[in-house]
Order: structure tokens, then C-alpha cells, then sequence
């Protein structure tokens, strides 16, 4: 088995578990984890494919990697918001009862 | 010496100042200072492009590489340059300028203005950061500060739920656009080992199609079809158009959305082979444009109408990027300034009924024609470009995207595209109808300067409908970027 095989199944394993918590979950907070869940599995596969070289850690993946991080911190930060915002406006954080607007 | 594109240097500095000045604003109680600061900036951007344009025209396919000093590609990040990218910096910038100055009066009486104003400035300094990457990943922290500011912007009338409720299905579903781009970055660097477009363009562009290739295919199309409504990701934009406020809509639906159709466009077409993607776009052209057509029909409510308007007008776009010719791009190209202008006026004269009616829905504004007429003349244009009537700019690019559809060998597109246009007339004939009948609808005309910036707008319909050939000269060249500049576009990082 190739080594970064095992990592490439982790990466889609993380996949599948966010997409699944987009698509099952109603609770805003886990949305929000879903969708940082996917950013993780996009990190975890720059990491796993900038060692596929033997012998050679190539710094690139790893830089765009923390900034990604910075990146996507920045985006859970205005998902906050917007739920702290949503919360105060319907007083609960199920998405099933914000059904003002047609979905 | 910084070495970054002037525009990109004017809104990034700009927009950073802004917090500054609204601060002095407010304590030194000067009014008009952060909205003159706002125009300044949006001028300035909007004229530092044409010294841009005239040093890429120097050459034949001259392309400019910025980047910051001991960053040099391919490992640092770059901005490449080219003719194509100048023309949708040129787009965005006239529209936001001509927002900006529309949203002075519009936004006067609300809170937070510095708040609105630099995210609106950033907004456009990621847009043109956006058209000017020359690495994916350049493009990728522009596309999130474009996404970030768009995100607040929908829901910035927080003391509404409508806003909070699009802006947090907009956000949910934008940043899992931004997660599966951010995992196509990956797949990209695993098959090359560079984000740089030039570098991956090389090494992927003749490679027989793999599993992984199409996977890369697929998570790129996720990515910016979420951004850009293409039909199975669209869902949000019919919310997120509508609640944003009056100028923010007439961005978002005017360019930013173009702006990821743009990048989707550049990317798929540095990458892959044509025989891989037509098949591909043209069916979801075809989509997207029957099923935005449909349901426009189906509202009732002005601003949510003119939001599935430009699903569709996305789809036309669509046909002319699934062509693979010149001419094909050169239609979606030529489409894009246009659209701009038209839903950008559109929307603003949505924002001017909006401000001065207080309601959306069509059937309350009857009669509204002889209350607000130059608005109602600037919507009636608007909406009849749209739907493509000849004498409006809408009609020249719609011809040239449904003709190339016939010149690619795929008459069918064409077929779809003119009935699509014929049922699209039925929804915005309505509006003109209702607009001009008898009603009690009771308003005033909006204040002078929305007033201006929509005849000014529709102005420039008229003008570019009957003499579109600058545009349409420009656009040709632009789009030969696409197709026969691949080479000078690689060389230009990766030496001769």
C-alpha cells in the first residue's frame, strides 16, 4: 500500500462525514461544523499530498495550508455571527423555522 | 516599490482607510466624507485601469507579471495580466463606481455607513483581484474576501429577519462552494505540485482524461457554480439577491456572479481540453436557463423576478463559454459588460422603487409610471435589454452567443436560447404593463442622484445597443486570451 493512501481515505472519509452533516443536520452550530469539516478534509489533503514525494516535504502545500486555516477561521467567524444574529431574531437555532423566505 | 496592479493597490488601501475616515466622520461630524472617500476610491480604480489597459495594448498579447519582491512563481504568489483581465477589471469598476455614487443617497438613513462602505470597497478589491490572479491561490484569498464582504453585505439590514435568514443560507452554501475549491486546489497540487496556472496549464493541458482529472473537473464546477448560480447550486441567489440592500443587489447580480462564471472560465479553459467540458456546459446551460425562465415567471415579487432573471442571463452566458470558439467567448464576454449594466440598472430601479414605494411586489405598482417616470423609463429599458429587444446591448451580445451556438455545430443550444428569450419577454413585459397602467400607486420620484445614475445607466444601453463595435473589438481580443494566448500566457511565467 502506498503510505499516503491511508490518508487519502481519511480525506474522503472527512468529506463524506461533512457533507452528511450539511445535509442531516438542522442545528446551526453543527452546519457551521460541517462546513469546517470540509475545509479540514481540503487541509488534511494539501498535507498528505506534499509528502507523496519521497524524501522531500514540499513547503508549498504547507504554507497554503495555514493560510487556508486563517482563511476559513475567518468565514466560521461571520457563520457565528450570523447565527448569534439569527438566534436573537427567532430564538432558536434550528434552521427548519427559518422558513419566512421560500428555500 | 510594491509591485501589485494599481487598481488592486487603490481599493486594498482605500478600503483599509476607510474605517479611519468614517471614524473622523463621525467625531468631526463632516458629512458626505466617507461616501466622497468612497467615490474617490471607486473613480480612482476605475481610471488606474486604463493605464493597465494601454501598457497590455503596447504588444500583440503583451501580459504583465506582478508580484511581491523574493515571492517569484512558481512558488510565491503572482498576478498575470492579460487583455481579458483588464476588461473585467474595467466592468467592475464602472459598475461599483456608479453604485457607489447611487448609494450615497440610497443608504443615507441608515446605520453603520463606514461598516458598509469598506466592505463594499473590499468586496471590489477581491472582484478585481479575482480577474487579475495569476496562481490559484492568489485567486482563492481574493474569491474569500470577495465572499467574506458579500457575505455581511446580504445581511447587513440585520434588523430584519429576511436578510439573516438569505444571508445565512447564502453563507452555508457559498462556504462549501469555498470548501470544494479549496479541496480542488488540493487535487490540483497532488497532480502537479504548483498552484500556478501557467505551470498546471503545461503539465495538464494535453493529458488524456483520468479518474482523478474528472474528479478535479467536478470539484471545480462545484466550487464556482455555487458562486456563480449555475442550476443544480443556484438555490441561494434567489433569497440573497432580493434582501440585500438596493446596491448590493445590483452588485451581486450585476458582477459577482460574472466574476465567478469568470474565474470558473479561466481556470477550466487553462487546464483541460475543450472535448472535455462542452458536453458538460452545454446541458447545464441548457438547465439553467429553461429552469430560471420558469420560475421568473412564477413571482410576484420584483427583486426576487430580476434574481432568476440572472440565473438565466448566466445560462445564456453558459452557451457561449460551452462553444469553445472565439466567438463563443466573445459573446459571454460581451454579455458580461452588458449584463452589468442592464441588471445593475434593473436592480437599482428595484432599490429606487423599493426606497421610495416600500414594497416589492409587482401587482402594488400599478400606475407607478406616472409617479416615478424616469425611473419607470430606466427599469422599462432595463428590462427590455434584458430580454434582448434590437437598439438595447443586450440584443448584440444575445445574437452573437445564440449565433455561435449555430457556428460550434450545436443548432440546438440556439434553439433552446431564442424560445428562452421569447418566454423570458413574457415576465418582463408584465412589469412594463403594470408599470404603465392606470393605478393608484402612491410615490415620489426618487431623489436626483438615483434618478441620474439610472438614466445615466440607461444611456449607456442605448449607446452600446446601437454602437457596440468598441466593445465588441474589445471582448474579441479579450477571448482570444482564452483560446490562442494559452501560449503567450505560459511563457510569460515560465520564461520562453
Amino acid at each position: 500500500m502506498h503510505p499516503f493512501t491511508s490518508f487519502i481515505v481519511a480525506v474522503f472519509l472527512l468529506l463524506l462525514i461533512g457533507l452528511l452533516c450539511l445535509t442531516t443536520r438542522r442545528n446551526m452550530i453543527r452546519l457551521l461544523i460541517g462546513v469546517e469539516i470540509l475545509f479540514n478534509a481540503a487541509n488534511l489533503n494539501f498535507i498528505a499530498l506534499s509528502i507523496q514525494r519521497a524524501g522531500f516535504i514540499d513547503p508549498l502545500g504547507q504554507m497554503i495550508v495555514l493560510m487556508a486555516i486563517v482563511l476559513d477561521g475567518c468565514v466560521v467567524a461571520v457563520g457565528l455571527v450570523m447565527t448569534l444574529n439569527a438566534y436573537r431574531h427567532y430564538g432558536t437555532l434550528d434552521v427548519r423555522k427559518l422558513r419566512r423566505l421560500r428555500w | 516599490m510594491i509591485n501589485i496592479p494599481i487598481p488592486l493597490l487603490v481599493l486594498l488601501l482605500g478600503g483599509g482607510v476607510l474605517p479611519l475616515i468614517g471614524l473622523m466622520a463621525e467625531r468631526l461630524h463632516v458629512k458626505w466624507l466617507r461616501e466622497g472617500w468612497t467615490i474617490l476610491i471607486q473613480a480612482l480604480a476605475l481610471y488606474s485601469v486604463y493605464p493597465l489597459y494601454r501598457e497590455v495594448r503596447a504588444a500583440e498579447g503583451r501580459i504583465l507579471l506582478k508580484y511581491l519582491p523574493g515571492g517569484a512563481p512558481p512558488l510565491g504568489g503572482c498576478f498575470e495580466i492579460d487583455v481579458l483581465g483588464v476588461y473585467m477589471a474595467g466592468c467592475i469598476s464602472l459598475l461599483a463606481l456608479l453604485v457607489a455614487i447611487y448609494s450615497t443617497r440610497y443608504m443615507e438613513h441608515e446605520g453603520r455607513l463606514t461598516e458598509f462602505y469598506t466592505l463594499f470597497t473590499l468586496m471590489n478589491a477581491g472582484m478585481v483581484g479575482v480577474a487579475m490572479a495569476g496562481d490559484f491561490f492568489t485567486l482563492f484569498v481574493f474569491w474569500e474576501m470577495m465572499c467574506i464582504s458579500s457575505y455581511v453585505l446580504v445581511s447587513f439590514m440585520k434588523h430584519r429577519p429576511g436578510p439573516i435568514e438569505a444571508g445565512f443560507k447564502y453563507f452555508m452554501m457559498s462556504a462549501t462552494g469555498s470548501a470544494f475549491l479549496l479541496l480542488s486546489m488540493s487535487l490540483l497540487y497532488g497532480m502537479t505540485g504548483t498552484l500556478n496556472f501557467a505551470y498546471a496549464s503545461a503539465s495538464l493541458k494535453a493529458v488524456e482524461p483520468t479518474p482523478w482529472l474528472l474528479l478535479l473537473f467536478t470539484t471545480l464546477l462545484i466550487g464556482f457554480g455555487i458562486k456563480s448560480a449555475i442550476v443544480p447550486f443556484h438555490t441561494w441567489l434567489p433569497d440573497a439577491h432580493p434582501e440585500a440592500p438596493g446596491p448590493i443587489s445590483a452588485m451581486l447580480s450585476g458582477i459577482v456572479i460574472e466574476t465567478g462564471l469568470y474565474a470558473l472560465t479561466r481556470v477550466i479553459y487553462l487546464t483541460f481540453p475543450v472535448s472535455i467540458f462542452k458536453p458538460t456546459f452545454a446541458a447545464l446551460s441548457v438547465v439553467t436557463m429553461t429552469l430560471a425562465n420558469i420560475l421568473a415567471l412564477l413571482q410576484s415579487d420584483l427583486k426576487r423576478m430580476l434574481a432568476y432573471s440572472s440565473i438565466s442571463q448566466i445560462g445564456y452566458m453558459l452557451v457561449g463559454i460551452s462553444t469553445g470558439t472565439a466567438y463563443g467567448l466573445m459573446g459571454a464576454l460581451l454579455h458580461i459588460f452588458n449584463h452589468s449594466l442592464m441588471k445593475g440598472l434593473a436592480f437599482l430601479c428595484a432599490g429606487s422603487i423599493v426606497h421610495q414605494l416600500g414594497s416589492r411586489e409587482i401587482s402594488e405598482m400599478r400606475g407607478l409610471g406616472r409617479r416615478m417616470p424616469f425611473t419607470s423609463l430606466s427599469l422599462s429599458i432595463a428590462l427590455l435589454g434584458l430580454g434582448g429587444v434590437p437598439t438595447t446591448n443586450g440584443f448584440v451580445s444575445k445574437f452573437i452567443l445564440f449565433s455561435s451556438a449555430i457556428g460550434a455545430g450545436m443548432p440546438i443550444l440556439a434553439v433552446i436560447g431564442v424560445l428562452n428569450s421569447a418566454l423570458s419577454m413574457a415576465y418582463y413585459l408584465r412589469v412594463i404593463i403594470t408599470l404603465a397602467a392606470r393605478g393608484e400607486a402612491s410615490a415620489e420620484e426618487a431623489p436626483a442622484i438615483m434618478v441620474g445614475i439610472s438614466l445615466l445607466m440607461a444611456l449607456l444601453i442605448v449607446i452600446f445597443g446601437v454602437w457596440p463595435q468598441p466593445v465588441i473589438r474589445y471582448a474579441d481580443i479579450a477571448s482570444k486570451c482564452l483560446l490562442q494566448g494559452v501560449g503567450r500566457y505560459l511563457s510569460a511565467v515560465m520564461g520562453p
